[in-house]
């Protein structure tokens, strides 16, 4: 017999029948379902039933209810009356999509969190239907709680302090700004903005480097003895990760590193607001003198909140060397605790500070909220320069730097007695706090023009400052050793050319 | 910290009283001395670098 359309599945069936066992209940389940009591025919004892509500027996999907219940001995079956008893395949690209039920995706169960990369999903291909994994369809964009970076700095742009510094022994931020050398009794060192040319970091948009040599070694490091690169933050940029609630974040710190060293390297979180609690967490330079990324995570801290002001709150140690007094316990990565200073460089081998040819380089420097690892981990935030150095400017400020032939002016001045001659700079940003005023001093490094004439005088001093609203936004100056002059005359003043290498540099690093 | 500095403390010109630290480093290999003038703020780095250094038994000259 031809067809129009799919050949029948089955052409011929026999009606099913569904033998029950028998107990004292009124409830069974059919083998297959049932739109209603009427799709089959139900014999107990050999009678058959009255199907209907308020008869013998009612039915719906595979529940069976009877009016009143067996027992053991009864004997009882049904025959299916309605039950589809033939398989039919659509035929291939049959199924049109008013054939699906608006329900077709909502009536699924709910996939109750983000799916899996390799989890698929079906689209249209130019009007072709594919399958494609999740891992090429998710969003790529990272909605960062913070607007800016919250690591000022990190690509080293900027360095107002100069560009080298050479036979430091002591503690200081030279160079980078915001990067501070940590160095107590264990070796001298140049630090450098160092400029990128090729290399793993420069083809990662990184053109410099805040570098570490090592120009006089010390290989047997005092117990108490240590070398570190160090960053600081305010509390009040820090509340992003609610550090000390249940709502705790983490914090993944990456960064480009490089030393002619390979080894383990330690990295110190410490928390200045609740008694130095601390996290620490490692990393290794697997090739010497090569760039290489590094991502570390950092443990959710629901201890000690931060201070929401301008204070000093959070200290990140990259150790570079150290006594046994910062090593010689056992490391906790990633989780924090309370103060140990034997645990912030325990497994520590980088020791730059052992040998003269050894050297230290980082860049690229992001923190980040939350977790994320090397292949998850947001892009790099580049700021203009411009946007860069304004924000340096909030913790230093340079505001004359030349050599012996004079430079740009300082400002202007007046005389408030014929030996007190003063000026004021307006901080652009406002700084973080009272700055001190940093100068070089030499007699007659400075000059005043003033009522057509000259008058030499040898540093610059604080005066006077205040905050306003938070910050500093103006401070006073005092041109020391100038004496001459009108009182009430104004006159403008800059370096002198006898002063080698004066400047006027405001500092309020944290 | 502070090695071979002079650190002293310092009037205002205005007001004769005492309102800075003054920190003279030795002299540079031009001449020069780096000077740091210190306002007396706790919130500042360098007074709290010279309060340690107090605390570890050294001391502020008077001011002239």
């Amino acid at each position: 017999m031809p067809y129009i359309g799919n050949s029948p599945a089955e052409k011929y069936a026999s009606f099913a029948v569904q033998h029950f066992t028998t107990s004292a209940t009124t409830g069974y389940t059919l083998d297959h379902a049932v739109a209603n009591e009427n799709d089959i025919r139900l014999v107990i004892n050999n009678v058959i039933q009255q199907p209907g509500s308020g008869k013998a027996y009612v039915a719906s999907g595979t529940t069976l209810t009877l009016s009143a219940a067996t027992s053991g001995t009864d004997t009882m079956y049904c025959v299916f009356l309605g039950k589809a008893v033939q398989t039919v395949v659509p035929p291939e690209s049959s199924i049109t999509g008013a054939m699906l039920s608006d329900t077709v995706i909502s009536g699924q169960s709910a996939l109750g969190a983000e799916p899996a990369d390799t989890d698929e999903f079906l689209v249209s291909d130019a009007g072709v239907l594919k399958r494609v994994d999740y891992s090429y369809i998710k969003s790529s964009v990272v909605n960062r709680p913070n607007a800016q970076p919250i690591f000022i700095n990190g690509d080293m742009a900027v360095a107002q302090r100069g560009t080298s510094a050479t036979g430091k022994t002591t503690s200081d931020i030279y160079t980078c700004d915001r990067m501070g050398l940590v160095t107590d009794s264990i070796g001298t060192y140049t630090v450098a903005q160092e400029a990128q040319t090729s290399g793993n970091a420069f083809a990662n948009g990184f053109a410099n480097a805040w570098r570490l040599d090592c120009t006089t070694a010390d290989a047997s490091p005092g117990a108490s003895d240590q070398l570190e690169m160090q960053y600081t933050f305010e509390g009040q940029d820090l509340q992003v990760f609610k550090k000390g609630t249940a709502n705790a974040e983490k914090y993944t710190l990456a960064f480009w590193v490089k030393s002619n060293k390979t080894g383990t390297g330690n990295i110190q979180l410490k928390d200045k607001d609740n008694s130095n609690r601390q996290c620490t967490q490692s990393y290794t330079i697997s090739v010497a003198n090569t760039w290489e990324h590094k991502v570390c995570v950092f443990g959710a801290d629901t201890t000690g909140a931060m201070d929401d002001d301008n204070a000093k709150s959070l200290i990140i140690n990259w150790w570079l060397g150290s006594g046994t007094d910062y090593s010689s316990g056992t490391a906790n990565h990633g989780v924090w605790e309370a103060q140990d200073n034997t645990k912030v460089n325990a497994g520590g081998t980088l020791n730059i500070n052992d040998n003269t040819a050894n050297d230290w380089s980082i860049t690229g420097i992001q923190l980040e909220v939350g977790e994320y690892t090397s292949s998850t981990l947001p892009p790099f935030q580049h700021e203009s320069y411009g946007d860069n150095l304004q924000r340096c400017r909030r913790y230093c400020n340079l505001h004359m730097n030349t050599d012996q032939n004079g430079g740009p002016f300082l400002n202007q001045c007046f005389a408030y007695t014929s030996s007190n001659w003063n000026s004021s700079v307006n901080l652009t940003p406002p700084m973080r706090a009272v700055p001190t005023v940093t100068s070089v001093s030499g007699t007659n490094y400075y000059v005043i023009f003033s009522n057509g004439g000259t008058i030499n005088y040898n540093q610059i001093d604080f005066n006077d400052a205040t905050l306003s609203g938070g910050v500093c936004n103006v401070v006073d100056l005092h041109l020391d050793g100038a004496s001459g002059g009108t009182a009430g005359h104004a006159g403008k003043t800059r370096g002198n050319s006898t002063g080698a290498g004066t400047m006027l540099l405001m500092d309020a690093e944290l | 910290m502070f090695e071979g500095c002079i650190i002293k403390y310092k009037k205002s010109p205005d007001t004769g009283k005492v309102n800075q630290i003054s920190v003279m480093y030795p002299e540079d290999e031009n001449g020069g001395k780096l000077h740091l003038s210190v306002p007396l703020d706790e919130n500042n780095r360098h007074y709290q670098d010279i309060q340690k250094w107090v605390a570890d038994g050294n001391t502020i000259q008077e001011a002239d």
